[in-house]
């Protein structure tokens, strides 16, 4: 039996008019369409500074030379190619809820990948578990698209989840700065806050795209319960009432506000998404209007 | 305090069976639900962790109280729970109304049944609104007309419907039956009460056993009556055309009588009696007549008693069979005394030369003669030529014996003749399926052969041979015609009496298999044979005719019996009861106890069933404090 595609053509057909947009100036090689501050090869003039010996002739402005008799560097606008990377959750905890939380995150990884290959932006695919995976390199057009989509229908989710390893790993595995999208619940026992904090503050902007399932923020259930935490597998035996449902969604939304806030706090911005929520509406929804594509 | 639909055992093992299922039922609903979440840290950083330490299988036990108390109402209403003493409460009588024809009777401008009517609609007025009543018609059979009903107007109906019957009364067998219906379908046994004359034969009366709970209403009918008791008619044996006649009268009464009786056939007179009957005896008159045409023979009392159904009776005689016999001879004067003396033919002699092979009716007679086509009917061959003999003839020998006769066939019966010498003979050669009716030395000299047409050869003449004068001779040929025609042989016997139980002598030779008995439109009618005695049944009024071979005996159900005497028991309630308290000594609360139930269960669902109360709650204020209603807490 065909497997079912991620997404359908239709929707390929409106993602065509969005790309993906970040704030911060990340240095790179010419071809990116948004502009950095850093000064490059570029045709939009930037600034003039002082010539240093070595610098490129060709950009000394001379008619200022000659009017001052000082050499000044023209400086020029440039518009990187700037990596996007794809940070997708494949822990357990992705699994739970009536709708798979995996499977929602890879269909909008599969869109998010789909608008920067349109915009001949470079995506990296990296799925993440309790270390990272294998990662998935593709640009250069739509017509990578097909691979990268087989590569997240290949993705099994497993293992649990550990931010600060990933973190740790992260830094070291991409030393270029660029824009960083995370896709996942960000459900970690040991808190994700700090290793968010860390990948912020190394120079990534942050999109972070939090997916949860209905039951995950409002469980249905009511009376004695037996619960197993997908990921490591503890168990807990509660009487879950109306009470203790009002303070489950209480601590809930105070960890979504967290995540939000550290997602916004170096510029970076934040995406909350429910399961129940079409890909379509999630992308030209949260996803548009956090400014993460336009 | 008691119930009034199920029994105690029967009303806790219901409610036991039920109990244990809502609470199996209860606990596989309140049991844990395992699921498995993304993480636990929001379970646990609620306010109030609720881990239970003990696992409790009743999470929430007034909710199962609830349900129980529910269900216990719920089942206390089926039951029928009533409030009161059970002792007067709805017992089950059994109202036996006497349908003989003797409650056709009149008795001033109403008849007995109409008395009987009225007095047991004046019985079932005097009873308590919750009894139940079965009405019952006792004629010859015990016939429910309404089982066991506490409704009056469906009573008032059964009885209103009741008329006389055709058949007497057997009131032993309505008693029996009141008595099964009571042990079996009754709740509580109430009274049997018997409404009627009570006329049954002199026998019954001396071993009748009422039941201890036996109640009489009788019914005063006329004390004094003469009837027909039986009227028969059967042939005379020496002379076909006469009718011998039967009748049996009997008084009733307790008055001596002088009745005259007549007897009509055809609307004229032929016999009159004046009877004179001392109180209780039966009287008998017999006379004969002679007749050869069919007609009514009606037998009447001349009387002026008020019950008149017996005083007339009226049988139907049918007209004498005649079978036409055709004998084709050239020497009629030969065979002429033969046939003359066997009665109930009308022998019709011609030369060979007028045969005609169309005819199909009657017998057919051949002396000497083979005609060029095989007749139509049925045949008798006297002598035919060798070759061209219906039964192949073997040879013709002479100075034959006739020694031996085939005695157990209806064609040999009563022929005994031995020894008789015959001049010559053809000795046949009989077919698989013959009758050999007579044998010689040599071989068979009487073939008959069965089938349709039916054919007798006789490989002699009888009159010019040794049996000229003998007996034997018309005796054969009268067999060989019954045989052929049974129907102009057939003896009739006609007999007017009452319907019910019919017992029929049969004669000694009756083959019980060729014995039938039927309806007046010839529909079968069960019967049994023991020995020689059979019996059928019928309830209905009507003919019913019982065929035995060659006899034909017609019974004309018509005539009613009254029983011989009026029943008078002694040691049992008579006469009408008081009448019953208006209002009953119980109560009925199953409707409050219904409301009851139904209200537990409305409340249980409200206050403990899954009601999705998440929107209230993010939408309002929580009713208290905690979110949940004071009646939650309590679990």
């Amino acid at each position: 039996m065909k497997p079912q595609p991620l997404i359908d053509s239709a929707l390929l057909e409106k993602l065509e008019r969005l790309a993906i947009r970040w704030q911060k100036s990340f240095p790179g090689l010419v071809g990116g369409h948004n502009i950095s501050h850093f000064a490059g090869p570029g045709q939009e003039f930037l600034d003039h500074r002082q010539f240093h010996h070595g610098d490129d002739l060709r950009a000394v402005n001379w008619r200022a030379y000659l009017r001052l008799e000082k050499l000044f560097l023209k400086m020029f606008q440039v518009e990187p190619r700037i990596p996007v990377r794809i940070l997708l959750d494949c822990t357990n905890s992705m699994t739970t809820g009536g709708i798979s939380k995996f499977d929602y995150a890879r269909k909008l990884a599969a869109a998010l990948c789909y608008v920067g290959l349109v915009r001949l932006d470079t995506i990296c695919i990296q799925p993440f578990g309790e270390h990272l995976g294998d990662s998935f390199l593709c640009g250069g057009g739509r017509h990578r698209f097909i691979p990268a989509v087989n590569f997240l229908q290949g993705l099994k989710p497993s293992g649990r989840t550990s931010y600060f390893q990933i973190a740790r790993e992260f830094i070291s595995t991409y030393p270029q700065k660029g824009l960083l999208i995370i896709l996942s619940d960000f459900l970690d026992d040991a808190g994700c806050e700090r290793p968010l904090q860390y990948l912020s503050d190394f120079g990534h902007e942050l999109i972070l795209v939090q997916v949860w399932a209905s039951e995950d923020r409002d469980p249905a259930w009511e009376g004695q319960l037996d619960l197993t935490d997908a990921e490591t597998g503890e168990t807990l035996e509660i009487g879950f009432d109306a009470a203790a449902r009002r303070n489950y969604v209480e601590a809930f939304d105070a960890f979504t506000r967290d995540i939000q806030r550290v997602g916004l706090r170096n510029g970076g911005r934040y995406v909350g998404v429910s399961t129940d929520t079409t890909i379509e509406e999630a992308v030209f929804g949260p996803l548009a209007r956090s400014g993460g594509l336009e | 305090m008691f119930f009034l639909n199920l029994s105690l055992p029967e009303f806790l093992a219901i409610l036991g069976s039920l109990s244990g299922v809502v609470v199996a039922l209860y606990l596989l609903d309140r049991m844990r639900k395992h699921h498995t979440v993304a993480t636990l840290r929001f379970f646990a950083a609620t306010e109030k962790p609720p881990v239970l330490k003990h696992r409790r299988k009743l999470q929430q036990p007034w909710s199962l109280l609830l349900q129980l108390l529910s269900l216990l109402l719920l089942l206390l209403a089926i039951a029928q729970l009533r409030l009161g003493s059970p002792v007067r409460y709805s017992r089950d009588h059994v109202l036996i109304l006497d349908v003989s024809p003797w409650m056709a009777a009149r008795l001033g401008p109403n008849r007995l049944i109409d008395q009987a009517r009225s007095a047991a609609r004046a019985y079932v007025n005097a009873l308590p609104l919750a009894d139940r009543v079965m009405v019952v018609r006792a004629g010859v059979l015990a016939t429910p007309a309404l089982l066991f009903e506490s409704d009056r107007n469906k009573i008032q109906v059964a009885i209103d419907q009741t008329q006389p019957g055709a058949a007497s009364l057997n009131l032993q067998g309505a008693l029996d039956f009141a008595r099964r219906a009571q042990r079996v379908q009754a709740q509580r046994p109430g009274e049997v009460v018997f409404i009627g004359a009570a006329r049954i034969p002199n026998e019954e009366a001396a071993r009748l056993d009422p039941p201890p709970n036996f109640r009489f209403i009788p019914i005063a009918g006329p004390t004094e009556h003469v009837g027909l008791r039986k009227m028969s008619v059967h042939r005379a044996m020496d002379d076909p055309d006469t009718w011998e006649v039967f009748l049996a009268v009997k008084n009733y009464g307790s008055a001596p009588r002088s009745i005259p009786g007549i007897v009509n056939f055809g609307g004229a007179p032929v016999a009159t009696r004046r009877f004179e009957l001392a109180p209780g005896v039966e009287q008998s008159f017999s006379f004969r007549f002679k007749t050869r045409a069919a007609g009514w023979l009606e037998a009447r009392l001349a009387t002026q008693d008020v019950f008149r159904q017996d005083s007339r009776a009226i049988l139907e005689l049918p007209p004498r069979g005649v079978a036409p016999v055709t004998i084709y001879s050239a020497e009629p004067d030969l065979l002429r005394p033969v046939f003359t003396a066997i009665p109930g033919i009308q022998a019709n002699f011609l030369p060979p030369a007028k045969y005609d092979p169309k005819a199909r009716t009657g017998v057919v007679v051949l002396d000497h003669f083979a005609p060029p086509s095989l007749p139509a009917a049925d045949s008798v061959w006297l002598e035919p030529p060798a070759n061209q003999s219906p039964i192949p003839v073997q040879n013709i020998q002479s100075g034959v014996k006739l020694n031996r006769w085939q005695a157990d066939h209806p064609l040999g019966v009563g022929l005994r003749a031995r020894d008789i010498e015959l001049a010559g003979a053809e000795i046949f050669r009989p077919a698989p399926g013959d009758i050999v009716v007579a044998r010689a030395d040599a071989g068979p000299v009487i073939v008959a052969r069965p089938g349709q047409p039916r054919m007798v050869v006789l490989g002699f003449h009888p009159v010019r041979s040794g049996m000229k004068y003998q007996l034997t001779t018309p005796l054969l040929f009268a067999n060989i015609i019954r045989w052929m025609e049974p129907d102009a042989f057939r003896s009739w016997e006609l007999t007017a009496g009452a319907a019910g139980t019919v017992d029929v002598e049969l004669e000694a030779e009756t083959d019980p298999k060729t014995v039938r008995v039927q309806t007046e439109d010839g529909k079968p009618l069960p019967f049994t044979i023991e020995g020689k005695t059979l019996r059928f049944f019928t309830a209905d009024p009507g003919i019913v005719r019982v065929l035995t071979g060659d006899r034909e005996l017609v019974y004309s159900l018509t005539l009613p019996q009254p029983g011989d005497a009026v029943w008078k028991p002694a040691n049992v309630k008579q006469g009408l009861p008081g009448r019953a308290p208006a209002a009953p000594l119980s109560r009925d609360i199953w409707q409050w106890l219904a409301l009851a139930g139904a209200a537990g269960l409305i409340a249980d669902w409200i206050l403990y069933g899954r009601i999705d109360r998440r929107g209230r709650t993010a939408k309002g204020a929580p009713a208290s404090e905690s979110g949940l209603p004071w009646w939650r807490k309590a679990s």
